[in-house]
C-alpha cells in the first residue's frame, strides 16, 4: 500500500519528483450523473450555486477515488464576466452544458473592448472562488483541487463570432494579436483570484487552437506569445489543456511555459514523449466518451494501460468527462492506475 | 463565342481566385466570364467549383485549415453572387432546398458552416438555422418552406441524443422528407438506429448522398404522379 495521498502524489509529480505511479486526476470538469444522483442535484442547478457545485465535484473522488476536485464544469464562466450571456438549460432536464447566448462582439468594428475594471468580481468569479474553498473544506486533505480558465483564443471565439475570428486571424493578424492581448490579460486576472482562492493547480483550456482547426503555423506565431504570457504571470501549478490533433504543436505546447501539458486521444503520446524529452510532465490522453462512457471495463483497462505504458505523466482524459460515465468503467480505470508500477 | 483558349483562362483564374481565398479576382474573373459570353453554368462548375474541390484536397491533406477553407469559401460566394442570376437553370440533375442546423445545446458549427457551403455551391436553396436550434425549429421550418431535405449536426454526445427526437417528429408530420445526419459522434450505424436516410462522414459525401435521395426522392413523386394521371 502507498503511505501518500493523492493529493500528495500529485503535488509531488508537479514539483519534479518521482511518484511510485501516476496519479489518475483531471484538471476539467468530470461530475457524474452517479454523483448527482447521490445529492438529487439538476446539473442545469449547480452552475450557480457554490455548495451544490462543491458537492457535485467532489462527488467524483468519494465514489470513485477519482484523485481531485475540480470546477466549473462549463467554459462560459470568464465570458459571462466579460459581458457575455448564458444560457444553462434550466427548462431541460437533459444534461446540456452552458452555452454563450448573446456574443459581445458582432462586427469587426467592435473589437476594441476594454476589460472591464471590476472584472475579479463580476459574474461568477466570485461564486467559483467560493466553490473552490468549499472543496478545499470537504476533500483538500486528501486530494488536490483543480480550476480552469480558457485560453485567449478559445475566449475570443466565446466573445465574438468564431467565422470571423478565423479569417481575421489570417487576414488581420495584428488586430487579432491586440485582441488576444487584452484577453491574456483579463485572464491572468481571473487565474490570480482562483490561486488565492488556493487552488492546488490550473489548467488553461486553449481547444479552439486546435490543429483540427488552425495550423501549427497560426498557433506558434499568434497564440503562443499570449499563453506565455499567461504562464509567467501564475504561481500555482500550470497546464495547458488542447484536444483534437496535437502532435505537431506539443513542442510549442511545452515551450509555452506551462509546468505540464494536456493532449487528447488524437495525440500519439509516444511519439511526442520523444519529442518533448523525459523531464517534461505530459498529461493525458484517454478518449473520455468513446473509451471511458461507452467502452467496457475490458476496453478500458487496455487503454489506460496504453497510456501509461506510452509515457503519460499521468492519467487523465482528453476532455470533460462525460457524466453518464458507468461506474464499472471508473472503477476499472482506477484499479488499472493504482495496481501500475513504474 | 468564346474561344477554347479564352475560356480555359477564365476558368483558371476562377479556380484559382478560390484557391488563393482572393474575392477581388474572382469578381473580376466573373464578370469577365459574362463579358465575353462564357456559359455561367461553366464558369461555376469548372472554375469556381473546380477549385472549391482542390481546396477540399488541401484541407485533407492539412495544407490548409478552417480559416483557409473559409476564406476560399468567401471568394467563391463573391464569384457565385455575380454569376447566379445569369444561370437559367442550374444542371445538377436535381433542384433542392434544404434545412440546416446543429441541434440544441450544442454550439459546435464549423462543420455544419462547410456542409452547408456545399449545398449553396451546388445550387441548393439553404435554410440555415444555425446552432444551437431548438429541436421544434427543425420541424416548423421544414413545414414552412416544404424542404426536400433536412441535415442535423451535433458534435457532443448529449447533443446527439437531441436529432432522434427531431428525426421521430420530422416523419411523423411529413413521412417523405429526407433527414441526413453528421458531426464526429455520429455514425452510419445511429443514423440506421434513429431512422435517418443518411449520414456522411464530411461535407462532400454528405453532397454526394444528398444529390442521390432527393433524386431518388423527385423520382418517386414523379411516378406517384403519374400513376394518379393514369
Ligand atoms: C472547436 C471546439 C469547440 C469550440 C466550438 C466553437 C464553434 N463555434 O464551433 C468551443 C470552445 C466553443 C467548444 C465548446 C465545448 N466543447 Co468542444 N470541441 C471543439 C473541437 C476542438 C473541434 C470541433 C471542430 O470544429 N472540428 C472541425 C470540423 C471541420 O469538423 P467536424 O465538426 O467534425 O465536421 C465535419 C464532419 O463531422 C461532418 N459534419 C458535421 N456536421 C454535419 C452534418 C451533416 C448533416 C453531415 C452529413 C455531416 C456533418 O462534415 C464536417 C466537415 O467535413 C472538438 C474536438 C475535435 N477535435 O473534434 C471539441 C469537442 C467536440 N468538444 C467537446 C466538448 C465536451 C465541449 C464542451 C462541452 C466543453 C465544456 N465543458 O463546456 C463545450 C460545449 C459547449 C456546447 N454546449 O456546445 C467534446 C465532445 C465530447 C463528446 N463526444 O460529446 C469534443 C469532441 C472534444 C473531446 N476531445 O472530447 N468546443
Amino acid at each position: 500500500m502507498s503511505d501518500i495521498t493523492p493529493k500528495q502524489r500529485v503535488l509531488r509529480l508537479f514539483a519534479g519528483e518521482r511518484t511510485d505511479r501516476p496519479p489518475c486526476f483531471s484538471g476539467m470538469g468530470n461530475v457524474t450523473t452517479e454523483g448527482l444522483k447521490k445529492f438529487g442535484y439538476k446539473f442545469a442547478a449547480l452552475h450557480s450555486n457554490a455548495k451544490m457545485m462543491s458537492d457535485a465535484a467532489a462527488s467524483t473522488y468519494k465514489l470513485f477515488g477519482f484523485e481531485c476536485g475540480v470546477v466549473p464544469f462549463d467554459l462560459c464562466v470568464e465570458a459571462e464576466a466579460l459581458g457575455c450571456e448564458i444560457n444553462v438549460y434550466a427548462h431541460l432536464e437533459d444534461i446540456l452544458y452552458p452555452t454563450i447566448k448573446k456574443k459581445l462582439i458582432h462586427t469587426e468594428d467592435e473589437m476594441d473592448i476594454r476589460i472591464p475594471s471590476d472584472l475579479a468580481v463580476r459574474g461568477r468569479i466570485p461564486l467559483i472562488k467560493e466553490t473552490i474553498g468549499l472543496i478545499k473544506a470537504d476533500i483538500g486533505n486528501e486530494v488536490a483541487v483543480g480550476t480552469y480558465v480558457l485560453g485567449p483564443f478559445t475566449l475570443a471565439g466565446q466573445i465574438m463570432e468564431l467565422n470571423d475570428l478565423l479569417k481575421l486571424s489570417f487576414k488581420k493578424p495584428d488586430k487579432i494579436g491586440k485582441l488576444l492581448d487584452m484577453l491574456a490579460a483579463a485572464i491572468i486576472i481571473v487565474a490570480k483570484e482562483y490561486e488565492k482562492a488556493g487552488a492546488d493547480y490550473i489548467t488553461v483550456r486553449e481547444m479552439g487552437a486546435t490543429s483540427d482547426v488552425l495550423s501549427p503555423r497560426v498557433f506558434k506565431n499568434l497564440i503562443l506569445p499570449y499563453l506565455k504570457k499567461i504562464f509567467a504571470e501564475l504561481k500555482t501549478n500550470t497546464v495547458l489543456h488542447i484536444c483534437g490533433k496535437t502532435n505537431d504543436i506539443a513542442v510549442s505546447m511545452v515551450e509555452s511555459g506551462a509546468r505540464a501539458i494536456s493532449v487528447d486521444q488524437k495525440n500519439d503520446v509516444a511519439e511526442t514523449r520523444k519529442k518533448i524529452g523525459n523531464d517534461s510532465l505530459l498529461f493525458g490522453n484517454y478518449d473520455p466518451y468513446n473509451v471511458l462512457v461507452s467502452g467496457t471495463p475490458e476496453k478500458v483497462r487496455e487503454t489506460i494501460r496504453k497510456c501509461m505504458d506510452d509515457g503519460v505523466s499521468a492519467v487523465w482524459p482528453g476532455c470533460d468527462i462525460w457524466p453518464t460515465v458507468p461506474p464499472e468503467n471508473i472503477n476499472a480505470m482506477m484499479d488499472e492506475v493504482k495496481k501500475y508500477r513504474r | 463565342m468564346v474561344t477554347e483558349e479564352k475560356r480555359q483562362e477564365i476558368l483558371e483564374k476562377l479556380k484559382n481566385a478560390v484557391i488563393q481565398y482572393d474575392e477581388d479576382t474572382s469578381k473580376e474573373a466573373s464578370k469577365e466570364a459574362l463579358e465575353v459570353g462564357l456559359e455561367p453554368n461553366d464558369a461555376i462548375f469548372s472554375g469556381l467549383v473546380s477549385g472549391m474541390e482542390e481546396v477540399g484536397r488541401l484541407f485533407e491533406a492539412q495544407e490548409y485549415f478552417v480559416p483557409e477553407l473559409l476564406m476560399c469559401a468567401d471568394a467563391l460566394y463573391a464569384g457565385l453572387d455575380i454569376l447566379k442570376p445569369h444561370v437559367k437553370q442550374l444542371d445538377l440533375g436535381v433542384k433542392g432546398s434544404v434545412v440546416i442546423g446543429t441541434v440544441e445545446g450544442d454550439v459546435h458549427d464549423i462543420g455544419k458552416n462547410i456542409v452547408k457551403m456545399m449545398f449553396d455551391v451546388a445550387g441548393f436553396t439553404v435554410y440555415d438555422l444555425g446552432r444551437d436550434v431548438p429541436l421544434d425549429k427543425f420541424v416548423e421550418e421544414q413545414m414552412k418552406t416544404d424542404s426536400d431535405l433536412v441535415c442535423l449536426s451535433a458534435m457532443m454526445t448529449t447533443t446527439m441524443v437531441g436529432m432522434k427526437k427531431v428525426i421521430e417528429d420530422l416523419k411523423a408530420k411529413n413521412p417523405n422528407v429526407k433527414i441526413m445526419i453528421g458531426g464526429a459522434p455520429v455514425s452510419q450505424d445511429i443514423a440506421e438506429k434513429w431512422g435517418a436516410d443518411g449520414y456522411a462522414k464530411d461535407a462532400n459525401n454528405a453532397l454526394k448522398d444528398a444529390i442521390n435521395m432527393i433524386s431518388s426522392l423527385k423520382k418517386l413523386k414523379e411516378e406517384a404522379e403519374a400513376k394518379k394521371g393514369s
